[in-house]
């Protein structure tokens, strides 16, 4: 999480600015007909107000995700688990990632594994050298996941979630480095 | 004598009541018992305004409530998938770098 960390915010200072949200396509809502799983979560500024109103703050993984989410206007969610390779083509993927090949948007990451067929993008835009938004294009041969996140995020809070409501722990690379020199012992 | 006889027989004869004198009672009872309904039913009606207004409001209440936890289940799904793709990510680009 740290090397995404940095890239973040070595980005903020590069990247130009500019707001741009991002549409879903309608030929996603098509794919959730062929897929086993479907995970479809649609949260505007008035849901998150909402969901804000029932997050305590005396409890620390409420406060947590209350602080993150309240300079959020939206976060969307799609993911696609098929039974078999092939469900989905490029061509539905392709107008979202059209949609971050603009000047808004930067693509911090890219990994692409031919072994195992996955991909994973992570895009970020920025709004006055902060990052005012959020997108994941991760893909399998059986999965396909969008996440778009609109609104001021911060990296750090986001990380801070890990080991809270069942949201795997994020190791930073300190921690990752100790992990691995205690195995190596 | 005969005079006096008659104006005492007049006296002590019973006499008819006005007719209006009944009408007058009955009239004063119903106007007070109509002004003591009116004011139950103005009561039973304000009770029920009220009631019905504490009903709403309970119904509303629970209503967002039950919004209010689903969107926040929701927002914890969003946030789950997120932080694991990019926790995912990051071991992929880790483990990249290690190779």
């Amino acid at each position: 999480m740290l090397a995404i960390k940095t890239v973040f915010i070595a980005w903020i200072a590069l990247a130009p600015l500019g707001a741009q949200e991002i549409k879903l396509p309608a030929s996603l809502d098509r794919l959730a007909a062929k897929a086993s799983e479907v995970v479809d979560v649609t949260m505007d500024a008035n849901l998150l107000q909402l969901a804000s109103r029932f997050l305590s703050d005396k409890d620390a993984d409420d406060a947590k995700v209350k602080k993150l989410i309240a300079g959020l206007k939206g976060i969307y969610v799609r993911s696609f688990e098929f039974e078999k390779p092939g469900e989905y083509q490029e061509s539905d993927v392709e107008p979202v990632r059209a949609q971050l090949h603009t000047p808004a948007w930067s693509r911090i990451v890219g990994v692409r594994s031919l072994k195992s067929g996955e991909n994973a993008e992570v895009y970020i835009k920025t709004e006055n050298g902060k990052i005012g938004g959020l997108a994941i294009l991760a893909t399998q041969p059986k999965e396909l996941t969008i996440v778009s996140i609109e609104g001021t995020i911060d990296p750090d809070q986001l990380s801070e979630l890990g080991g809270h409501f069942g949201i795997p722990k994020v190791e930073d690379d300190s921690q990752h480095k100790n992990s691995k020199g205690g195995k190596d012992e | 004598m005969e005079d006096f006889e008659r104006q005492l027989r007049d006296a002590l004869a019973r006499k008819e009541q006005p007719p209006s004198l009944e009408a007058r009672v009955f009239a004063a009872i119903a106007a007070g018992e109509s002004k003591s309904w009116t004011f139950w039913r103005w009561e039973a009606l304000a009770a029920s305004v009220l009631a019905l207004a504490a009903l709403g409001a309970h119904e509303h209440m629970v209503r967002e409530r039950a919004a209010g936890q689903a969107a926040k289940a929701r927002l914890q799904l969003a946030l789950k998938i997120t932080v694991a793709k990019l926790s995912k990510i990051q071991q992929t680009v880790r483990t990249s770098t290690e190779e």
